[in-house]
C-alpha cells in the first residue's frame, strides 16, 4: 500500500492546539522549575495566557468564518460555528476554574493538598505541608481537560468522540482526588466517578461498535446515510445509538445515570466541582447535540421515548432528592441532575431551536454554577481556636450569611434565583429558549412537567435564600463560620454574577450570536 | 462459521463485564469487568471488520487498546491512593467526614 | 468464514474464565482467569484476520495491562477480603437482572440482524494497519499522545512521593542504634560447635555460661529452644570437676 499524506486544514484547530500545546508545555515547567512557589506563578500565568489566546482564537475564527464551517479532516474533525460556540464557552469556563484554582486562602492554603501521593493525616502530609509543596500539576491538568472537551464539541466520529471523551475525563478524575481536607470523601469520590466514567465509556464504546457493525463506518455522515439506506441492520443500529446516547447521559448526569453526581461534586477540592460542574455539562451537551443532529436524526421517533423517560426522571428525582439534603454541594449536585432534565428537555423531538437554544442554556446555567461554587469556596468553618478549617457545607452553617457577607450572600442569592429561572437572571432567558424550542415540536406535556419541576426546585433555592437572609446566626455559632477572603474567587464571583445579570437584561446580543451558531456543517463527508 | 457469532460471543462477555461493575464491592475486581468490557467491544470491532472486509474496525480496536491502558494506569493510581489512606478498596466502607 | 471448532474453543475459554468476576473470592484468581480471557480473544483476533492486534493485545493486554493488575493486588495485599454483605438490600438482585437482561437484549438483537460478510478479507498486517492509521486516523494518534501523558503525570501525581526527609548515611544509622543500646557489633552466633551445632541452643560465654540473645527471638516466642539446661546443669553440679568437660 502506498501512503497519502491526509488533507489536515490545521488553521481552524489553532485554539485547540494552543490550549493542548500549553498543556504539554506546563508539564516541561513542572520538570525545570523546582522553587514550589515561583512554579505556581509560572503555572498560572501560563495557563491564563493560553486559555485566552486560545478564545481570541476562537472569537476571530467565528469573526472570519465564511459559510458554516471547515472540515478539519474528512470524517473527524468538523469546526463549524456550534463547535466554535461552545469552544468559547468551554474556554470561559476554564479561565474562571484556573482562577479559582490559583485561589488561596488568608492563611495561604489552597484548595488542594500538598502532595497527593501520602495518606492523609500522616506525619509525611504535615512535613510536606511544612516544606510548602503544592500540586501544581492541577493546571496543565485542567489545561488537559479544557483542550479533551474543545475537541468533544468538534469530533465528528464516533471513535474520536470516545478518544476525546477519555482526554478530558482521565485528569477530572485525577484532579476530584486531590482535596486538601476531607481527603477520604475525595478519594471516593474520585474512585466511584472513575469508575462509572469508565464504565459509561465502554457502554458508548460498544454502541460505536455496533453502529460500525450495521453501518461500515463511525463517521456521523456515514451513519447518518446508513440510517437512511441500511437494510436487516435495524436493531443493530438503533441499541447502538442507545448505547452511545447512554453514555454520553452519564457525563451529563441524568438519572439513571447520575449516581457518580454526588459523591463526586461533594467529594472534589471545590474549585475543581465547579469547573467540572460547568464545562463537563456543557461539552457533553455539546457532544450529544453533534451526534443526534448529524448522525441519529433519522431515529427521532424511535429515540423520543429515551429522551422523554429520561428527561422526566432526571427533573423528579433531582428536585425531590435536593430537597431532603442537608449539605449544599450535595444539593447543588442533585440540582445539576435536575438540570441535565432541562437540557433534555430542549432534545425532545429534536427541535432545530435546539442548537441555539442549548449554548445560551449551559452559559447561564455554567456560569451560575462557576459563581455558586465560588461563593461557597469563601464561607469556611473556624475552628474554637481560630484556625480556618474547610468550606461550611452543612445548611444550617449558612444562616444568617446576609449579615457577615452581604456581597456574596446576595451574589449567591442571585445565583440560586438564575438556577431556579427567576425573570431578570439568565436562567430564566436559558429556560425560556430551552422550552420553547422543545413547544415548536410539540413537546408540550414534558414542557409542563418540567415548568412544574422548576417552580417546586424554587423552594429550596428560595429555602436557602431565606436562611441567608431572614435568619439570624444561631446562639453560640457566632464564631463558627469565617467569611475568607481570596482575591481570585472574589473576581469569579463578581464576574459571574455580573454576567448572569448582563445575560438576563440584555440576552439579545448573545442570543443572535447562538442563532448563528444553530449551523451545523452537515454532511461533511468530504 | 459466520462471523457475527463473535458478535454474539462479544455480547455476552459485554453483560458479563457490566455485572462485575454493578455486582463486586472491590474496586479492582469492578475495574477488571470495565476492561472486560472494552475488550468486549474490541471483539467486536474486529468481527464486524473482517465482515466488512476492510481493517477500519481493527484500527479502532488499536486505539482502544491505548485508551484502556491509560485508564488502567490513572484507575489504579486511584486505588492505591484511596488504599493507602484506608487500607482497605471496598466501594462500601463508610466515609469519615474529616480527614 | 471462521473454523466452527475453533470458535467454540475460543468461547470456552473466554466466557468460563470470565464468569470468575462475578464468582471468585479473591481478586487475584480473578485477575489469572481475566489473564486467559485475553488470550483468547486474542487467538480470536488471530482468527478474523487481524494478526498484528492479536500479537499487540497478548503483549498489551496479558503482559502489561493484567500484570498491572496484579502488581497493584499484591500492593494492596492479596488477602484483601470482599465484604460480601449488601448496603442497599435486594440491589444484588437488582444488578443482575439488570445484566443478564442487556446480555439477553445484545443477543437478541445481535440474533436478529444479518450481516453481509465479504468474501474478500483483509489481512491487517503491519505494513497495512500502518499506511490507515497515519493517513485516515492520523489526528486521533496524535491526541492519544495527550492522553499519555496526562496518564503519566496523573500516576506520578497519586502515588509518587519525593524524599521529605534528608537520606541518613550508613554511619548515622548505626551510630544512632549504638547510642540506643544496641550491640555494636554482631550478636553471637548461637551453637556450641563441639556438641550441638543448632539454632535452638545458646552459644557459651568464655566462662562456659549460656548467651541468651544468641537464640533468635522467634525460636524463644515458639518455645522452640534448649534454654542451655544441661550446661547450666554443668556449672551449678559440684560433682563434675573442671577436667570433664
Amino acid at each position: 500500500m502506498t501512503f497519502t499524506t491526509p488533507e489536515i486544514a490545521w488553521a481552524p484547530l489553532a485554539p485547540l492546539m494552543i490550549v493542548l500545546g500549553a498543556a504539554a508545555a506546563a508539564i516541561l515547567v513542572e520538570s525545570f522549575v523546582r522553587a514550589p512557589e515561583r512554579r505556581r506563578a509560572v503555572q498560572l500565568l501560563l495557563s491564563l495566557v493560553a486559555l485566552l489566546a486560545a478564545a481570541g482564537t476562537a472569537v476571530v475564527q467565528w469573526a472570519t468564518l465564511d459559510g458554516a464551517g471547515t472540515v478539519v479532516l474528512a470524517d473527524m474533525v468538523t469546526v463549524d460555528r456550534q463547535a466554535l460556540a461552545w469552544q468559547v464557552l468551554i474556554l470561559v469556563f476554564g479561565v474562571l476554574g484556573t482562577l479559582l484554582f490559583a485561589s488561596r486562602t488568608r492563611a495561604g492554603e489552597e484548595a488542594f493538598t500538598p502532595l497527593g501521593s501520602v495518606a492523609p493525616g500522616s506525619t509525611e502530609e504535615t512535613l510536606a505541608r511544612r516544606k510548602g509543596f503544592q500540586v501544581t500539576e492541577v493546571f496543565p491538568l485542567a489545561l488537559f481537560a479544557v483542550g479533551g472537551m474543545m475537541l468533544f464539541t468538534a469530533v465528528t466520529d464516533l471513535i474520536f468522540l470516545f478518544v476525546a471523551l477519555e482526554v478530558f475525563s482521565l485528569p477530572l478524575y485525577i484532579l476530584v482526588a486531590l482535596a486538601r481536607r476531607r481527603r477520604f470523601l475525595s478519594h471516593e469520590g474520585a474512585l466511584k466517578y472513575f469508575l462509572l466514567g469508565a464504565f459509561s465509556s465502554a457502554i458508548l464504546l460498544f454502541g460505536a461498535a455496533f453502529l460500525y457493525g450495521a453501518t461500515g463506518t463511525t463517521a456521523y455522515a456515514g451513519i447518518s446515510a446508513g440510517i437512511a439506506t441500511a437494510a436487516g441492520v435495524d436493531p443493530l443500529i438503533l441499541a447502538g445509538a442507545v448505547m452511545v446516547i447512554v453514555g454520553l447521559l452519564f457525563k451529563i448526569g441524568a438519572v439513571p445515570f447520575h449516581s457518580w453526581t454526588p459523591d463526586a461534586y461533594q467529594g472534589a477540592p471545590t474549585p475543581v466541582t465547579a469547573f467540572m460542574g460547568a464545562a463537563t455539562k456543557a461539552a457533553a451537551t455539546a457532544a450529544l447535540l453533534r451526534v443526534v443532529y448529524e448522525a441519529f436524526y433519522g431515529l427521532e421517533w424511535e429515540l423520543s421515548w429515551l429522551i422523554w423517560i429520561v428527561a422526566i426522571a432526571s427533573m423528579l428525582l433531582g428536585t425531590v432528592v435536593a430537597l431532603v439534603q442537608t449539605d449544599l454541594k450535595r444539593m447543588l449536585a442533585y440540582s445539576s441532575v435536575a438540570h441535565a432534565g432541562f437540557i433534555l428537555v430542549a432534545f425532545a423531538g429534536f427541535p432545530d431551536g435546539a442548537l441555539s437554544a442549548l449554548p445560551f442554556y449551559l452559559a447561564s446555567y455554567g456560569l451560575a454554577t462557576m459563581g455558586a461554587f465560588a461563593v461557597i469556596s469563601q464561607v469556611r468553618e473556624k475552628a474554637e481556636d481560630g484556625a480556618v478549617l474547610g468550606e461550611a457545607t452543612r445548611l444550617g452553617q449558612w444562616a444568617g450569611l446576609g449579615r457577615r457577607s452581604p456581597l456574596l450572600a446576595g451574589a449567591m442569592a442571585l445565583f440560586l434565583l438564575s438556577f431556579a429561572g427567576i425573570p431578570l437572571t439568565a436562567g430564566f432567558i436559558g429556560k425560556f429558549v430551552a422550552f420553547a424550542a422543545a413547544v415548536s415540536e410539540g413537546a408540550w406535556p414534558l414542557v409542563l412537567i418540567a415548568v412544574i419541576a422548576s417552580a417546586a426546585a424554587a423552594f429550596f433555592y428560595v429555602r436557602l435564600i431565606v436562611l441567608m437572609f431572614l435568619t439570624d446566626v444561631p446562639e453560640g455559632q457566632e464564631d463558627a463560620v469565617e467569611i475568607e477572603f481570596s482575591p481570585y474567587a472574589r473576581i469569579v464571583v463578581l464576574v459571574t454574577a455580573a454576567l448572569v445579570i448582563l445575560l438576563g437584561i440584555v440576552p439579545g446580543p448573545v442570543l443572535s450570536a447562538f442563532e448563528n451558531a444553530g449551523v451545523l456543517l452537515l454532511g461533511a463527508a468530504g | 462459521m459466520d462471523p457475527i457469532n463473535f458478535v454474539i460471543l462479544a455480547s455476552i462477555l459485554f453483560a458479563i463485564g457490566a455485572a462485575a461493575v454493578l455486582l463486586r464491592r472491590n474496586a479492582i475486581i469492578a475495574f477488571m469487568g470495565v476492561e472486560l468490557m472494552l475488550n468486549a467491544a474490541n471483539l467486536a470491532l474486529v468481527a464486524f471488520s473482517r465482515m466488512h472486509g476492510e481493517i477500519d474496525g481493527q484500527i479502532m480496536a488499536f486505539f482502544v487498546l491505548v485508551v484502556a491502558a491509560a485508564e488502567v494506569v490513572v484507575g489504579l493510581a486511584i486505588i492505591i491512593a484511596v488504599f493507602r489512606a484506608r487500607q482497605t478498596i471496598s466501594l462500601d466502607e463508610p466515609a469519615e467526614l474529616k480527614g | 468464514m471462521v473454523n466452527p471448532v475453533l470458535f467454540w474453543i475460543i468461547a470456552a475459554i473466554t466466557v468460563i474464565p470470565a464468569f470468575s468476576l462475578l464468582f471468585a473470592r479473591k481478586a487475584v484468581h480473578v485477575a489469572m482467569s481475566i489473564v486467559l480471557v485475553m488470550v483468547g480473544l486474542a487467538a480470536a483476533y488471530i482468527t478474523l484476520g487481524a494478526p498484528f492486534l492479536g500479537m499487540v493485545q497478548i503483549v498489551v493486554y496479558t503482559g502489561a495491562v493484567m500484570m498491572l493488575f496484579l502488581f497493584v493486588l499484591m500492593l494492596v495485599g492479596v488477602d484483601q477480603r470482599e465484604d460480601l454483605k449488601e448496603t442497599i438490600k435486594g440491589q444484588r438482585w437488582i444488578g443482575l437482572f439488570t445484566a443478564a437482561g442487556l446480555g439477553a437484549f445484545l443477543v437478541s438483537v445481535v440474533g436478529r440482524v444479518t450481516v453481509a460478510v465479504s468474501d474478500t478479507p483483509v489481512q491487517g498486517d503491519p505494513d497495512v494497519v500502518a499506511v490507515l492509521l497515519f493517513e485516515k486516523y492520523v489526528l486521533v494518534i496524535e491526541v492519544l499522545g495527550f492522553l499519555l501523558i496526562t496518564a503519566a503525570v496523573g500516576a506520578l501525581v497519586l502515588t509518587h512521593t519525593p524524599r521529605l526527609k534528608p537520606r541518613r548515611t550508613q554511619l548515622e544509622v548505626q551510630r544512632d542504634r549504638v547510642l540506643a543500646g544496641a550491640d555494636p557489633v554482631n550478636k553471637p552466633m548461637p551453637g556450641v560447635y563441639a556438641r550441638h551445632n543448632a539454632l535452638d541452643v545458646p552459644a557459651l560465654d568464655p566462662e562456659g555460661q549460656p548467651i541468651d540473645h544468641s537464640v533468635s527471638r522467634v525460636l524463644k516466642i515458639r518455645n522452640q529452644t534448649q534454654e542451655g539446661v544441661e550446661f547450666r546443669a554443668a556449672l551449678e553440679d559440684p560433682s563434675r570437676k573442671e577436667g570433664d568437660r
